[in-house]
């Protein structure tokens, strides 16, 4: 093993030339397929040996023991008896014992093929503990560095990275691997994995595996400016195509080193070849990058937080963020109850309610008595860490609640709060720094809250001083500037905003507020909420924990940014109010429309909320209701079929002006002429036995009820017998049948079949995703593609 | 090697185009107003929390491919010349099979018992299309796992019901993949539940 300094300093000097593919090239040389791979490599040393002298004779400074797939679950399906120490111990002694001291070693841990919790059934601890197995046999192996590859969990590099770092300080390289789309399988992009794996201690962080080299450029051009470790990258050998079968890489090893030049200037540091790549690949690499002079990080550390699937990056100049509060069981009684009974439902839709409502993180607090906190706070973030993007807070006055949360949470986290007292900077501090959150640093020490700004601003510079000794830089955390209620101290706002002017301009540290204390006991509240808001938001506050559900607050950010420059083209707050605005486009164009045009316009655009109040403005202008039928709404529903027809409208167009239209009857009904609705035929629709899909039918008997006849739906996956049951009973004009597949849609056949033998003759309708015009034909049935040519078939049925 | 592994959490972005052209949107065609976007796009992201994709995916040896039949390991036999032909170039198979889940059903149910067809057309769609992209999910999973064997999924899939490989092979693979375990039943007519739950077969190459 080497000093971390030592290969940073390496990494300074030059582009660090890595090895190129072990699996194919071991593949060429006789390995065959099925067999364990680490199994093979100890039983053949000569050859394994041989493909790293190679990999050293191209201009590898860094070889990877081939130790991808050793650990315990793999080894397992493959039926080796070793285990997973003794496996890497090995394999890592033969590689050490090859590169002599040239050529550094670095450890190679791969994935275990299996999801860890929150994202799958395996264990976190339980994968922990293997990848601590590996890790102690490649250390006592000799490897000078570990490497962490083609992760496609961001939880599993997590949990390896944990586990190398929990057992030695040693530099570690840790690789995820991204779809074409730019993200891994499991949704996580590459600055997002950056911010959460460099915040956890990963040396150096990059990409492999998966794509060619052209795609691998754009992944480390974006990791770039985020970036405060070197960039790794080893593409394959351009992307993979099948051949007879057989899976072929056939990028040449000049074209590939011509994409080393490219991924340097972008930024990598480290590069080599994945699946694909040969020695001869490496050679080319090596002399291309040879005289580039390395782009290192561009900064030391970053204000950003992560989730597993989007990041946040927190810097000046952006809008105002919000933290979503409501996750809190104070004073709710029935979150309370959920969480005693273990329960996760309110939470589950609180988080959805607020991302919605335009937060950017999630306070998540489970103090509750009588529950155990620590299982809580795991079980909320483990449903959270797979149900939203927005990164976490962890909101609770215990130690223990907070470890257990930053431990499980496969992103950056941020602790709500550290505050001076001793404990809390003596075991706080160390778990935030293990973990790599971001703090909001409370300007407390214990007793009375400090009335002054000055005060705060003593303690926020003595918790800054030793926060400095575990690497904390003012990136790393939000300053709290404390909210204190204007009831019961007139110059409480004023000292905050104070604080908070400090923050801003002299210390040059992000802030936060829980704004809504300033107005306790006072009435007006969203008044003294919001313009307090807008003043601190002029003194430079960068985050706010708030309702997201206040339209004044939200209202309020929104203006505050557009007024601060910090919204640009105030395009933000456009969008907030968009939806107002839109509802009144036409009144905003300047044309005044009568209440039976309002009418016909509600329906084609779907105004279900609307159409009811614009109805009864017709009605009190005197519009005769039969009239607001006949001359206004079906003609309307007549246009969005048409449109539909056309496709200028799609499904839900067409769903929401029929059920603007059917609201709109059901209003009208009752001042109807008796018996008009729904007078113009009956019809019987049915999904045939053993199917049980409906939607299409759903669709075709809203549409035949807007057009004024009376359907009975008898469901789905009904008998042919319950169908001519009822046809016998209400003697309808049109039998309409649908069916999904094409196992069931000969069930279409038998009930035509046995209503002809009980002697109904009504003409059958019949469609479906699988039925054809000309099926319907063979079975005496007339077809319909959708609901709109449904409406028209009965019509012509119903005419014959 | 025939492992069943089983995917409990498959977390993915609901496919909005794919949506979008299933629901009949046509990209130089369809007009949509802002207010009308946003209301299917909220739909569309109401569904997808309502949906929880989960898996399982069987790796088999092919024992034999004559062309007619195709026997595997584990004694599964499947007749069909279409996917014999399908996988003429392959050693081995996967078995795969998703579901979308339940709760989304249920919704679907409750908004059309509303209703409320805008959202239960928008939520069908998107329950459909995520379940696919499951498939399309384990198909890349399974190509990671593979890959350093030097081996290929086959791009495309197949299903039982398709061509001459019958409705009712999905029984078998139903079992096969024991997808009971993660809330999927199969009816006499062999038509999967929840609805919105699938099945396929594909190939190993290399």
């Amino acid at each position: 093993m080497i000093e971390i300094s030592r290969i940073k300093s390496l990494l300074t000097k030059k582009i660090v030339v890595l090895d190129g593919a072990f699996g194919t090239e071991l593949q060429k040389k006789g390995m065959p397929g099925g067999v364990c791979p680490e199994q093979w490599c100890i039983d053949h040393p000569q050859i394994i040996g041989d493909l790293y002298t190679a990999y050293q004779k191209a201009g590898s400074q860094i070889v990877y023991t081939c130790t991808f797939g050793a650990n315990r679950f793999k080894l397992k399906q493959y039926g080796v008896r070793k285990n997973s120490y003794q496996m890497n111990y090995e394999l890592a002694r033969l590689a050490k014992q090859v590169c002599g001291k040239k050529t550094l070693v670095a450890g190679d841990i791969g994935p275990t093929g299996l999801f860890i919790e929150p994202f799958g059934p395996l264990a976190f601890e339980e994968a922990v503990d293997a990848f601590k197995e590996q890790v102690r046999g490649l250390i006592d192996g000799g490897c000078d560095l570990i490497v962490i590859e083609t992760m496609i969990d961001i939880q599993e590099a997590r949990a390896a990275l944990l586990a190398v770092k929990e057992i030695k300080d040693i530099f570690t390289i840790v690789s995820m691997t991204y779809e074409k789309d730019g993200h891994t399988l499991g949704g996580t992009d590459p600055v997002t994995a950056l911010i959460t794996l460099q915040s956890l201690g990963a040396n150096a962080v990059g990409c492999n595996c998966s794509t060619g080299p052209e795609k691998m450029v754009e992944f480390v051009t974006a990791m770039k400016p985020y970036a405060a470790v070197p960039l790794v990258a080893k593409p394959n050998a351009g992307v993979p195509r099948l051949e007879g079968g057989k899976t072929i890489f056939e990028m040449d090893a000049k074209t590939f080193a011509s994409y080393g030049r490219n991924l340097a200037k972008a930024g990598a540091n480290m590069l080599g070849g994945c699946c694909g790549t040969t020695p001869a690949h490496i050679q080319e690499l090596a002399k291309s990058v040879a005289v580039i002079k390395p782009k290192m990080p561009v900064r030391q550390s970053i204000s950003a937080l992560s989730s597993a699937r989007g990041f946040l990056h927190i810097t000046e100049n952006q809008p105002l963020f919000i933290v979503g509060e409501r996750i809190n069981p104070t004073g709710k009684k029935a979150l309370q109850q959920e969480l005693v009974e273990g329960k996760l439902s309110i939470i589950r839709r609180m988080a959805a309610e607020q991302e919605t409502q335009g937060a950017n993180l999630l306070d998540i607090n489970v103090g509750q008595p009588g529950i155990d906190e620590e299982k809580t706070i795991k079980d909320v973030i483990s449903l959270l860490a797979t149900t939203t993007k927005l990164p976490l807070v962890v909101d609770s006055s215990n130690i223990k609640t907070i470890e257990a949360a930053l431990r499980i949470y496969p992103g950056r986290m941020l602790i709500n709060s550290i505050s001076g007292e001793k404990e809390k900077l003596t075991k706080l501090l160390p778990l935030a720094a293990k973990y790599g959150a971001m703090f909001i640093l409370l300007p407390l020490t214990g007793g009375e809250v400090p009335q002054t700004a000055q005060k705060r601003q003593i303690i926020v510079k003595n918790i800054f001083q030793a926060a400095k000794k575990y690497g904390f830089t003012q990136d790393d955390f939000i300053v709290d500037c404390l909210v204190m209620a204007v009831a019961s101290n007139p110059a409480a706002a004023c000292e905050t905003l104070k604080t908070l002017h400090w923050c801003a301009q002299t210390f040059k540290s992000k802030t936060i507020l829980g704004l809504s204390n300033v107005s306790f006991g006072m009435p007006g509240r969203p008044w003294l909420n919001a313009t307090f808001l807008a003043m601190a938001q002029f003194c430079g506050l960068t985050m706010a924990i708030a309702n997201p559900g206040s339209s004044e607050m939200m209202n309020a950010t929104k203006a505050g940014d557009v007024l601060l420059a910090k919204d640009k083209d105030a395009l933000r707050f456009i969008k907030h109010f968009s939806a107002q605005t839109d509802v009144n486009a036409v009144a905003a164009a300047g044309k005044i429309l009568t209440p039976q045009e309002k009418i016909a316009e509600a329906i084609m655009n779907g105004d279900r909320e609307n159409i009811i109040p614009l109805i009864e403005t017709a009605l009190s202008a005197g519009s005769p209701a039969q009239e607001l039928v006949d001359k206004i709404m079906i003609p309307s529903i007549v246009r969005v079929g048409d449109l539909y027809e056309k496709k200028i409208y799609f499904l839900p167009q067409l769903m929401a002006a029929a059920e603007a239209m059917k609201k709109a009857l059901g209003f009208l009904e009752p001042l109807l002429k008796k018996g008009s609705a729904g007078n113009k035929g009956k019809i019987i629709l049915a999904t045939v036995k053993g199917d049980i899909h409906d939607i299409g039918k759903n669709i075709v008997a809203l549409l035949l009820r807007n057009y004024g006849y009376h359907v009975i739906d008898l469901g789905k996956d009904v008998t042919a017998e319950a169908i001519i049951e009822t046809a016998k009973k209400e003697k309808p004009d049109v039998i309409g049948l649908s069916a999904l597949m094409t196992t069931t849609m000969i069930n279409m056949k038998d009930v035509i079949t046995l209503a002809r033998t009980r002697g109904i003759q009504e003409p059958f309708m019949i469609g479906g995703a699988v039925v054809t015009d000309a099926y319907a034909k063979s079975i005496g049935a007339s077809f319909a593609r959708d609901g709109v040519e449904a409406v028209k078939v009965v019509e012509n049925l119903i005419k014959k | 090697m025939a492992s069943l592994v089983f995917l409990e959490k498959i977390s993915i972005d609901p496919p909005r185009e794919k949506i979008y052209q299933r629901l009949g949107y046509k990209k130089r065609t369809t007009e949509i107003s802002a207010k009308q976007l946003e209301e299917t796009d909220c739909f569309i992201h109401e569904a997808s929390r309502l949906i929880s994709l989960k898996g399982s995916l069987l790796r088999l040896s092919i024992l034999q491919n004559d062309g007619e039949k195709i026997i595997l390991s584990k004694n599964l036999t499947f007749k069909s010349k279409k996917l014999s032909a399908f996988l003429r170039d392959c050693g081995e198979t996967v078995l795969m099979g998703a579901t979308a889940g339940s709760v989304i059903m249920e919704a679907i149910k409750e908004k059309t018992r509303q209703d409320d067809l805008a959202a239960a057309v928008v939520y069908d769609a998107t329950a459909s299309e995520m379940t696919d992209a499951a498939l399309d999910w384990m198909t890349d999973y399974f190509n990671q796992l593979i890959r350093r064997e030097g081996k290929t999924l086959l791009p495309r899939r197949f299903s039982a019901g398709y061509a001459d490989f019958h409705l009712e092979n999905q029984k078998s693979i139903y079992e096969m993949l024991q997808m009971e375990k993660f809330g999927v039943a199969i009816t006499s007519e062999f038509i999967l539940l929840p609805e919105k739950s699938v099945t396929a077969v594909s190939g190993i190459c290399g």
